[in-house]
């Protein structure tokens, strides 16, 4: 169907992006804060669910509002298109924002069920309706996404036709949105660099992937991709991954070359998912420090807002201070709190289960990111204050991490130790066995554990 | 396109005195967009201004540091409809509120969001005027950029003065656009008057505006009363009025 933008009342250009129009200019609000209901929903539908064009009106019109009235307000977009798929249904909508700003007199902020929208005086005394919108949005939305094939559109200010509108849509944001939490690393092509924090730590660049959110936790990889399209010589730019050179540990061909070209040679390889050997830098304001624990070989998190020491004895800041600057520090590492719902939080050095210690606010904070079996089994800052205390924590609740520990109780050692007892006729007094065979008291007790264990001793 | 003009000083020279009676000034000669930003934690230009605020971009920031927003949410859109929904909408001009500075948490990435939003709000707006603290803590972090007129105010005293040319260095430093700096001498005593030109022009800055002290001024302050309200006919605000009309730097 043809289109004349040429013949709406008012103009449509990028010129009216920046448009705003202040509340007393406002004829009518549609959505915003005052309002409680509002969505915007964009839908991927077979060819023969949409008639190209069709522009529906469900509830008053524009020029039947009376000025200054704030009213529920729905959009539904149905597209088809050879070529487009479901996962499309968020780019497509995430455009309405854009073309919606490009009508003189109409102005659009926020995305889904936060839209607010206002009509200046000046469109309405031009006769602006929905039709003409809806116009406008099909015309600019064909031409910019040219594999849009039809569309139509349903504007919505029927108070409960939108309050079944905002349902629907509700359930399909939070399916969109398992679907991008979902979303692997291998899946794409393109990862994000972020060289925002460079004025600090010049030799830090964070790298952000669909499973590894920035350190700030501030940056997406939808953030970032959006920030480079609109300004791709910004802070925010396209990191091409390459070659997987180790899938386990996350070392990537393009992103040791985004590294090293970025820090000008001064950092030449990263794992994304591990903080030993190559560990990512950390620029010194990420949300969280991990850091690892050689007394009993796990990995403790404190976040900023945990002002008081860690199970280490070290205060965040003293720890961030080390760490932070954007050189690569094995056994510490800057986070963004949310890469804990990734599945590749410290993938390559075991995930939840290296994890022994978290501040309590923290544990509460993301309870639903830790698995159920290990949740109780890490202690914070109210079961242990200590490292001794750790171990015990740990040892009591049998936290997965205790089977390290086992497995590191070699042959020779288990020799070693039977030898002596053997050489004290069976009776040890652990302080002076532990100095005889130069082990701690809690590793000789782990030996005679898996001694006990396999039947070794009685 | 709009035009920014910034009010800097030391504390307590009057900077929100300026930037009131440039924002009545601006209402009375007919320009429909203007926005005021109150950037000075120390002082409150809503009070002055005779209207009220909820949330400060201080308050969302925070805010936001601490929540997960869905993932299919962008943040900077996120932030741009919290700044709209801060901002106060008064018949004659908007308000915005910085609030206070950073607490621990990180805030580059946020910061240079809030940046190209505070840029791009500007630009929507005839006018700016930006209420600025003596610190000139969001210039340095550039949370305000790009300031067409920089207005900075000093009282007589030679701590007043200093400060001056010490925001004329730092805005060279920094590399800031001002592309008009200009001195505004507040709470001038007859008697000195002499002086304090000879003081000025040490500086290196052109005067756009001589204010002479005003009882009437310190009343108002006294008793609280927003200093919008000060008559047509004062001294100080016929003063405004007089720089105004015949600046070059409009």
């Amino acid at each position: 169907m043809e289109i004349d933008i040429k013949k709406l009342p008012v103009d449509i250009g990028v010129v009216y992006e920046g448009e705003r129009i202040r509340g007393p200019d406002t004829f009518v609000e549609l959505g915003g804060p005052k309002v409680e209901f509002k969505a915007e929903l964009t839908q991927v539908v077979d060819e023969k669910d949409v008639v190209d064009g069709k522009i529906t009106v469900i509830g008053k019109d524009i020029p039947q509002f009376t000025c200054g009235e704030k009213v529920p307000f729905g959009i539904l977009l149905e597209v088809y298109g050879e070529k487009i798929e479901k996962d499309l249904e968020g780019v497509i909508e995430r455009r309405v924002h854009d073309f919606l700003n490009y009508v003189q007199g109409f102005m659009h902020l926020n995305q889904r069920y936060d839209i607010w929208c206002r009509v200046s005086n000046e469109a309405k005394e031009k006769g602006l309706t929905f039709e003409d919108i809806g116009k406008a949005l099909i015309w600019l939305f064909k031409e910019e996404l040219p594999f849009i094939e039809k569309m139509q559109i349903t504007f919505m200010t029927d108070e409960e036709k939108v309050k079944e509108h905002r349902e629907t849509a509700l359930g399909l944001y939070e399916k969109r949105d398992a679907r991008i939490r979902g979303m692997k690393d291998e899946e794409v092509e393109e990862f994000y660099g972020c060289s925002l924090c460079q004025g600090f730590a010049p030799n830090h660049l964070c790298i952000i992937s669909p499973q590894r959110i920035s350190l700030c936790g501030s940056i997406s990889w939808l953030d970032a991709r959006a920030a480079a399209k609109v300004d791709p010589d910004g802070p925010n730019f396209a990191v091409p991954h390459g070659e997987v050179l180790d899938e386990k540990n996350g070392e990537y061909a393009g992103v040791n070359e985004a590294v090293k070209e970025y820090t000008t040679g001064a950092n030449e390889r990263i794992y994304m998912y591990s903080m030993f050997d190559y560990p990512h830098t950390s620029c010194g304001c990420f949300e969280a420090i991990a850091f690892y624990i050689p007394e009993v070989d796990g990995i403790g998190i404190v976040d900023r807002n945990f002002q008081e020491e860690a199970v280490n004895g070290l205060k965040f800041s003293s720890m961030a201070t080390q760490s932070g600057g954007g050189e690569q520090m094995e056994g510490f590492l800057g986070m963004g709190i949310e890469w804990m719902h990734s599945p590749k939080f410290f993938s390559a050095d075991g995930g939840w289960d290296r994890i022994v210690w978290m501040p309590s606010h923290l544990k509460n904070r993301m309870s639903d990111a830790i698995p159920k079996e290990i949740i109780d089994k890490i202690p914070s800052e109210d079961d242990t204050s200590s490292l001794n205390e750790l171990k015990d924590f740990l040892k009591e609740k049998n936290h997965p991490i205790t089977q390290r520990w086992k497995s590191v109780v070699t042959d020779e050692l288990k020799e070693k130790v039977t030898e002596y007892i053997q050489e004290k006729n069976g009776e040890i007094y652990p302080d002076q066995a532990s100095a005889d065979l130069g082990l701690s008291e809690d590793e000789l007790m782990n030996v005679i554990d898996v001694l006990q264990k396999d039947g070794t001793l009685g | 396109m709009g035009k920014v003009i910034a009010i800097s000083g030391k504390g307590g020279v009057g900077k929100t005195l300026i930037s009131t009676l440039l924002v009545r000034w601006l209402t009375e000669n007919n320009i429909k967009n203007i926005l005021a930003i109150d950037a000075d934690p120390d002082s409150n230009l809503a009070e002055s201004l005779d209207t009220e605020y909820d949330k400060s971009i201080g308050d969302i920031r925070e805010e936001l540091s601490c929540k997960s927003l869905p993932p299919g949410v962008e943040r900077k859109k996120y932030l741009e409809g919290k700044i709209f929904e801060i901002t106060v909408e008064t018949d004659k001009f908007d308000l915005l509120v910085m609030g206070r500075p950073e607490g621990p948490g990180c805030y580059c990435a946020v910061n240079h969001m809030l940046r190209s939003i505070i840029d791009s709000t500007t630009k929507a707006y005839e006018y700016t005027i930006v209420d600025t603290e003596a610190g000139l803590e969001h210039l340095s972090r550039r949370t305000t950029e790009n300031v067409d007129v920089m207005l900075i105010v000093t009282d007589t005293s030679r701590k007043g003065f200093k400060t001056a040319a010490r925001i004329k260095g730092l805005l060279q430093e920094m590399n800031i656009k001002a592309n008009k700096i200009f001195l505004v001498l507040n709470r001038i005593k007859e008697e000195d008057k002499e002086i304090i030109k000879e003081e000025a022009k040490l500086t290196g800055l052109d005067v756009a505006m001589e204010i002479f002290e005003d009882p009437l001024v310190r009343k108002y302050d006294l008793e609280g009363i927003p200093l919008i309200k000060l008559p047509r006919d004062s001294e100080t605000y016929k003063a405004i009025e007089n720089a105004m009309e015949s600046a070059e730097w409009m």
